[in-house]
């Protein structure tokens, strides 16, 4: 079920009456009906996978606390889980992937190979099994009791709000809110909503409209000129953020519906400073995922350059793949990890000058920010691409077209909501919709609401844009 | 919960609020935009047009061979010269489609009399469930009789029939296998799927034998695309329904223009089977709305002999001229009951 879909406009308001009015002990229950309705409508028997996965690692966290004190067995029980939690992942996600590759290398090398594997990657895949990932892992460490309760364990995993495209939950936070009471509060019902519109209205009205230019762009960039090109880039950041923002946030206000708070998955990424300020910023449930369960143990960052690089490199290049089973992310990933390194290394031989005036802060930082987007923006390129030949058309249309004259025709509205969007990420710096609202008058609120809804119905593309983070 | 009452009482007067902005400032340009057909329905009123002609891609030729390479309707309007006609042709239309244009024209425009369109296939699950019926769904959204901020809300949440290019071609395998077919007498297959197997499997033979393969793909796109028995329950029937209860209310004269289907190809590729199936469709069709008052159909299911049959590898109402003529006459027949002067 998608969040900008009629059935979840209906699916929704159902689900939150039936949470407040059925007694607590029940409601899990029916979060469980709920997220696993929700999860089937894509494609019902995908949840068998899912399925495997909640069973694996629900009995290797009881095993590993049953077993706290043997450390080699408890070890070996995190092993065991990780593998076919991995497998899993693997196999739906990157076995298609390695195949083709081994395919053309044998190709390469006159031998005969003909295999094909013809999976198709069941929604939300990475996102389930880096949940339930370090669900064992904490568990491992000793920072979470398992979890007896199988089903309320099935719901950490499967909570419908963050299904499929997180944010990507830790049991410290999710698994403990799914056992208290939640009261019936206003407040709660007042912020999810205007999460909710927050969110819709970035997903349908800026997203999705700017995503229609991209698409254009990128199918055929030899036909736009280079100035058209750099505009599909642009474009195509926001599309991207706009999607995966928008989906967040009505993640995150349709569990706010249900009293439970989410993680916040953007901090206005847009204005960082550097390539490391913006993975801080962006999908910060997937950046914390790495940092804790991989960039840490590797020895983070107290230890010498050298090391610290090759760690940064690991977790990025990581990062990418887990976006997609192609070498267009994996490059991705290595370009963001090379040129975070690269700013470490200039920042260790160029201290911050301390003493700047007012205005040269701001210009510094301005010149700052511009730099970070531009590169964001660059390597969006890679990861938008269809192909290594698109990209090579994208790039050699980008360089070669500046002598063409005839300019891809941007509706004035775009630059409006495009406008809005950019006005508004810029006020919710380090704040978030909802809260940002509480500071207002109630005039001023409705008139937002207002805006929002209006712009939502009236202006949304009619296309259909399915969410980009549902492919990984 | 008062506050929450209150609150949701407050939403609804703004969004009556915004349906006002909406029809006001914004809708006119969204219909041009995503319902572009809606022009034609303003068209016929703008031209006070006392007769209109709805149709599809049949309505128009795609021979460069023909001396006159104009429209059915224009043949039939021809006959009235008198009177101020229009035609509201957009491809790939359906009795659906005709209705929301229909329901669309103005009702103080002067429009008496409407010819719409009625082809055979467009009754069968090949074409029902066809690629095209999404795009074609996501058109009509905004023509609906409801406010037209609700029909830009379902426009937007995608609140209509949207489906994907598989789930398209698997309801129509769905239909090919689970539509009984029942015929008067013994056949060896009883629906499309097992029809369509067993005469693909035994093929079309040349003269010397051997096996034609672009005709049996040919028979059995005839078979898939007629072999159809029409129901009370098919969905194209309630949108002839639909024109016939709008056609009573806004006191038009209604001609349905069965189209002519190259029944002779099917006769010699498929044989009685197929014919038997669309002659009782076209009773069918004949009896259920040539009784109605003011409710003419004109029978043009086997006026056209093959060789006026542009496509020779499809099944498609695409006319040389001598069929456009004769299908055009056959309407404009019809038509003197209403315009007994000319």
């Amino acid at each position: 079920m998608l969040f900008n879909s009629i059935e979840y406009v209906i699916f929704l308001p159902i689900v939150v009456m039936l949470f407040y009015l059925l007694p607590h002990r029940f409601r899990w229950m029916m979060l469980l009906v709920a997220s696993c309705t929700f999860y089937m409508w894509f494609v019902p028997k995908y949840i068998l996978i899912l399925l495997i996965t909640i069973i694996v690692d629900y009995s290797a966290g009881i095993l590993i606390e049953k077993h706290a004190d043997n450390h080699k067995l408890k070890k070996r029980y995190l092993v065991i889980s990780i593998v076919s939690t991995c497998l899993v992942l693997f196999i739906f996600k990157y076995l298609g992937f390695v195949n083709d590759n081994l395919v053309a290398l044998c190709q390469s090398l006159n031998i005969n190979l003909n295999t094909t594997v013809d999976l198709i990657l069941p929604i939300g895949l990475s996102f389930h099994t880096f949940q339930s990932m370090s669900y064992v892992i904490e568990v491992y460490r000793g920072n979470q009791k398992a979890e007896r309760n199988f089903g309320i364990y099935s719901l950490y995993v499967m909570f419908f709000p963050q299904l499929v495209t997180g944010p990507i939950e830790r049991p410290g936070n999710l698994l403990r809110q799914l056992r208290e009471e939640k009261k019936f509060e206003y407040d709660n019902i007042s912020k999810g909503f205007r999460l909710i519109i927050f969110g819709l209205f970035i997903k349908m009205v800026v997203a999705d409209n700017v995503g229609e230019y991209v698409d254009m762009i990128y199918a055929e960039p030899s036909k736009y000129s280079s100035w058209d090109i750099i505009l599909g880039m642009f474009f195509y950041s926001f599309q991207i953020y706009g999607d995966f923002f928008g989906y967040s946030t009505i993640a995150l206000g349709s569990a706010k519906l249900m009293g439970f708070d989410i993680t916040d998955n953007f901090n206005t990424p847009y204005l960082s400073k550097s390539i490391a300020e913006f993975w801080h910023r962006w999908h910060i449930s997937l950046s914390t995922w790495f940092r804790d369960y991989v960039y840490f143990p590797l020895g983070g960052s107290r230890v010498k350059f050298g090391r610290w690089a090759l760690n940064i490199m690991v977790v990025f290049i990581l990062s990418g793949i887990w976006h997609g089973a192609a070498w267009n992310f994996l490059f991705w990933g290595a370009a963001h990890g090379l040129l975070h390194i690269i700013e470490k290394a200039i920042l260790n031989h160029l201290p911050e000058k301390e003493n700047r005036g007012k205005l040269e802060k701001i210009v510094v930082d301005a010149f700052k920010i511009a730099k970070t987007f531009i590169l964001v923006t660059l390597f969006w390129s890679l990861f938008r691409a269809t192909s290594f030949a698109n990209i090579s058309d994208l790039f050699t249309s980008l360089v070669n077209n500046f002598g063409v004259t005839e300019h891809l025709h941007v509706e004035n509205s775009i630059w409006v909501y495009l406008g809005l969007f950019i006005l508004m990420d810029v006020l919710l710096f380090n704040s978030r919709f909802d809260r940002w609202c509480d500071n207002r008058s109630g005039v001023v609120r409705w008139a937002i609401y207002f805006v929002l809804i209006f712009m939502i119905i009236a202006c949304s593309s009619v296309n259909n844009f399915p969410f980009i983070y549902f492919q990984f | 919960m008062k506050k929450m009452i209150f609150k949701f009482a407050l939403l609804a007067v703004l969004l009556v609020l915004m349906n006002w902005i909406y029809a006001k400032f914004f809708f006119k340009a969204d219909l041009m935009r995503h319902s572009d057909e809606v022009e034609l329905a303003w068209k016929v009123a703008d031209d006070s047009c006392v007769m209109v002609y709805t149709g599809e891609s049949s309505n128009h030729t795609f021979s460069w061979s023909d001396n006159d390479r104009r429209k059915i309707s224009d043949f039939i309007f021809d006959h009235f010269p008198d009177e101020r006609c229009g035609d509201m042709t957009k491809d790939a239309s359906h009795g659906e489609v005709y209705y929301y244009l229909l329901a669309n024209i103005p009702e103080d425009a002067p429009v008496e009399t409407v010819i719409v369109t009625m082809n055979l296939r467009s009754f069968g699950y090949n074409w029902i469930e066809s690629d095209l019926e999404t795009p074609i769904q996501k058109q009509l959204v905004l023509l609906k009789d409801y406010p037209p901020l609700f029909n830009r809300f379902k426009l937007a949440f995608k609140a209509y029939d949207i489906k994907s290019v598989k789930e398209r071609e698997d309801a129509r395998t769905w239909h090919r296998k689970n539509d009984k077919l029942v015929f008067p007498y013994e056949t060896s297959y009883d629906n499309v799927s097992d029809w369509d197997y067993t005469t693909a499997i035994k093929g079309i033979k040349n003269d010397d034998g051997s096996r034609d393969q672009q005709l049996t793909e040919l028979a059995c796109h005839f078979i898939k695309n007629y072999g159809f028995q029409i129901h009370d329950d098919n969905p194209r029937v309630k949108d002839f329904d639909n024109i016939v209860i709008l056609a009573k209310e806004r006191h038009w004269n209604l001609v349905f223009n069965l189209l002519a289907e190259n029944v002779e190809r099917a006769q010699t590729l498929v044989g009685d089977d197929l014919v038997f199936l669309m002659r009782q469709n076209r009773d069918y069709l004949v009896e259920r709305y040539g009784n109605l008052e003011n409710v003419t159909v004109v029978d043009n299911l086997e006026a056209v002999a093959d060789q006026y049959f542009i496509d020779r590898n499809w099944t498609t109402e695409h006319y040389y001229e001598p069929g456009r003529r004769t299908v055009a006459n056959n309407v404009a027949d019809a038509l003197s009951k209403y315009y007994p002067t000319h």
